[in-house]
């Protein structure tokens, strides 16, 4: 029987991680919309249809197309860039 | 080898309590007298003889300005005897955990330090010698300002010399606890206390620092002995982990390995593989993050596949083999619990495979006629590598009947056109395991690793017309993966396209083939890679350095 507390050491990068916390969801979409496509396989007809339905319900929304290099890699950061100036909200295809 | 501390050198200073519980500094300063240290133990034959000498040592001298402080290695009650034994009338401190006898480096008692102002010493010695302890008494004397007492006497029948009794410094287990509480000082990372009543195992899984398996508690002790496996310091960083992009040291890995039940000879291949692995050629995040089935496969080159005992033969992918068992399961709670990839958050693999609890082999080179998987990536044959190779679970090659390196290509061939996807060709990376029964088959009729991609190029090259999507299967190669020249004006294929062979892989140099397994059993093996070249993984090659022998591990707590 142990008679004292062991003591371990933190095999963790002891940093809570950064909360991820997404910009609040806009009320109505009333500014550019982006339209990321992460570049899998048939990710341009999903995202082509996506922007037809915008255009045709939302006449008023300007419509932005961005694509991500390949999708096995983080988004670089000039498109994260791109994405905060430019769009007021993003719509992003995850799969193909 | 006794490290005493010699005439002229600094004594260190401590503080310890008497046996009655009072405290017994010795931190003189500058205005200090003399003070005389008396480290004893009470079953020490020698101890026994020099303690009424310095009892009357402090008798004669006491009153003169000598301060007498005796140090026991013993617990109170055994130091009680050998006091009243010995009518010791100077006080007497417990070195109870045995620090300040660490301290002064000695390796037997009893040990004797005189030190003048700022405890600079001014004679010391262990063991009994008759020369060293007249002229301690003649420099004690003479620091209080009188001639020698007559300390020795002839009836006393004292020898010239005496042997010491080893120091309890140096018994294992308390040499084995003064050690870790040097080192503990040096290790950099958080200290959790596990509650009193937990399960230390339960405890770390209800953490979740674990893959789903018991891992092991790591302790100071554990680290500390992990780290004595590679000779790079404990806060060098040697990789920076997706997804966090989080530092690992050198420490951090230890403690990772000591977790995952490495010895620590095994260290130096942790490291290296973690260097291999977060590379942005090998792209691990990516790795970690695909819906895909792929995950790191460590291949182990070189000397030190013997030397650490890692299995290059029989159930080489199988259980059994702790070296490979714990040395891939380590790189992957590094990166559970310093690089936060973890199943289900950033891990979205659909279906998993058992290799993401461990997979790491060793190549058989021994029994290969081919020259092995590190030479040809441009190392010596004598530097031990890590290839880290973004690969699908193992699959079977069967082929009891060729004789021919022809036919033994073509089977190999047809094998791995079943990579991912029949129709999918100019694929990127895959792993090719051959058996020494089947290497054999090769050797015979010195048929190269570059003769084996030909043969596998050649049987698998089908024209495009069969690989594209159809009404029989909707799968196959996307248009956007040929070559821009296959395609017409109108972004179809040109009709001397449909007809051109394409082979499985883009390049001949995209089958990795090593040698491994039992000598028995005309069975290879394929593992499929994952989106690879630029926009994917590629494998990678790193020499396993700062190796360093260790000693006998059993001992470990």
């Amino acid at each position: 029987m142990r008679n004292e507390s062991p003591v371990i050491l933190d095999p963790t990068d002891e940093r809570a991680p950064m909360g991820r916390q997404p910009a609040a969801r806009p009320a109505r979409l009333d500014g550019p919309l982006g339209i990321i496509d992460i570049a899998k396989a048939r990710g341009d007809v999903f995202c082509d249809e996506v922007e037809r339905l915008v255009r045709e319900r939302l006449p008023s929304v300007d419509v932005i197309r961005l694509r991500k290099p390949t999708y096995t890699k983080p988004a670089p950061g000039d498109l994260r860039d791109e994405v905060g100036a430019r769009c007021r909200a993003v719509i992003q295809a995850l799969a193909d | 080898m006794s490290d005493l501390p010699a005439a002229g050198a600094e004594a260190p200073a401590f503080s310890l309590t008497d046996r009655q519980g009072a405290t017994l500094a010795f931190d003189g300063g500058a205005a200090a007298g003399a003070t005389l240290l008396f480290f004893f133990k009470h079953d020490c034959a020698t101890c026994e003889l020099t303690a009424p000498l310095v009892e009357r040592l402090h008798r004669a001298l006491g009153p003169h300005g000598l301060r007498v402080a005796g140090v026991s290695q013993d617990p109170e009650a055994d130091t009680a005897g050998f006091v009243d034994r010995h009518g010791l009338g100077f006080d007497v401190a417990l070195d109870a955990d045995l620090t300040v006898s660490a301290d002064y480096g000695f390796d037997a008692v009893p040990a004797l330090v005189l030190a003048g102002a700022a405890r600079r010493v001014r004679h010391s010695f262990e063991g009994f010698a008759r020369q060293d302890l007249v002229a301690l008494i003649e420099r004690a004397a003479g620091a209080c300002g009188v001639p020698a007492p007559a300390i020795i006497r002839e009836e006393d029948g004292l020898p010239d010399h005496r042997p010491g009794c080893g120091s309890k410094v140096h018994d294992p287990e308390v040499a084995r606890r003064l050690a870790v509480r040097r080192g503990a000082a040096t290790l950099g990372a958080r200290r959790v206390r596990i509650p009193v009543d937990d399960d230390p195992f339960e405890f770390m899984a209800s953490q979740g620092l674990d893959d789903g398996l018991p891992v092991v508690p790591p302790t100071e002790a554990r680290v500390l002995r992990m780290l004595e496996g590679t000779t790079r310091p404990a806060s060098e960083v040697v990789a920076h982990v997706p997804p966090n992009l989080a530092p690992a040291t050198v420490e951090k890995v230890a403690i990772n390995a000591v977790m995952a039940g490495c010895r620590p000879e095994y260290l130096p291949v942790v490291i290296a593989a973690a260097e291999a692995a977060c590379t942005d050629a090998f792209n691990l995040h990516g790795v970690l993050a695909t819906t895909y089935f792929a995950t790191p496969v460590i291949v182990v080159n070189g000397p030190i596949r013997r030397r650490i005992g890692l299995n290059c033969g029989g159930n080489v992918f199988g259980q059994g083999f702790r070296a490979n068992a714990t040395i891939g399961r380590a790189l992957q709670l590094l990166v559970r619990n310093v690089g936060g990839g973890r199943p289900g958050e950033v891990d979205m693999s659909t279906l998993g495979q058992p290799g993401k609890f461990t997979c790491c082999i060793g190549e058989h080179e021994e029994v290969s006629g081919w020259e092995p998987l590190h030479v040809e990536r441009g190392f010596p044959a004598g530097t031990s590598t890590v290839t880290v190779f973004a690969g699908e679970a193992p699959r079977a090659i069967r082929d009891q009947l060729s004789r021919t390196a022809r036919s033994l290509g073509a089977s190999m061939g047809w094998c791995l056109e079943t990579m991912a996807h029949p129709k999918l060709h100019r694929m990127g990376e895959v792993l090719l395991v051959v058996s020494p029964e089947h290497a054999r088959t090769f050797a015979r009729e010195s048929c190269t690793k570059a003769d084996l991609r030909a043969r596998i190029q050649e049987v698998t090259a089908r024209p495009l017309r069969e690989l594209l999507p159809d009404d029989e299967c909707q799968k196959g190669m996307a248009l956007g993966t040929l070559p821009p020249e296959y395609l017409g004006p109108d972004g179809r294929p040109t009709a001397e396209a449909l007809d051109t062979p394409l082979p499985k892989f883009r390049r001949d140099d995209d089958i990795l083939i090593v040698v491994a397994g039992g000598t028995a059993g005309k069975f290879s093996a394929m593992l499929g890679g994952w989106a690879s070249g630029a926009a994917g993984s590629t494998a990678v090659t790193r020499e396993i350095t700062g190796q360093r022998p260790v000693r006998n591990a059993l001992q470990t707590r």
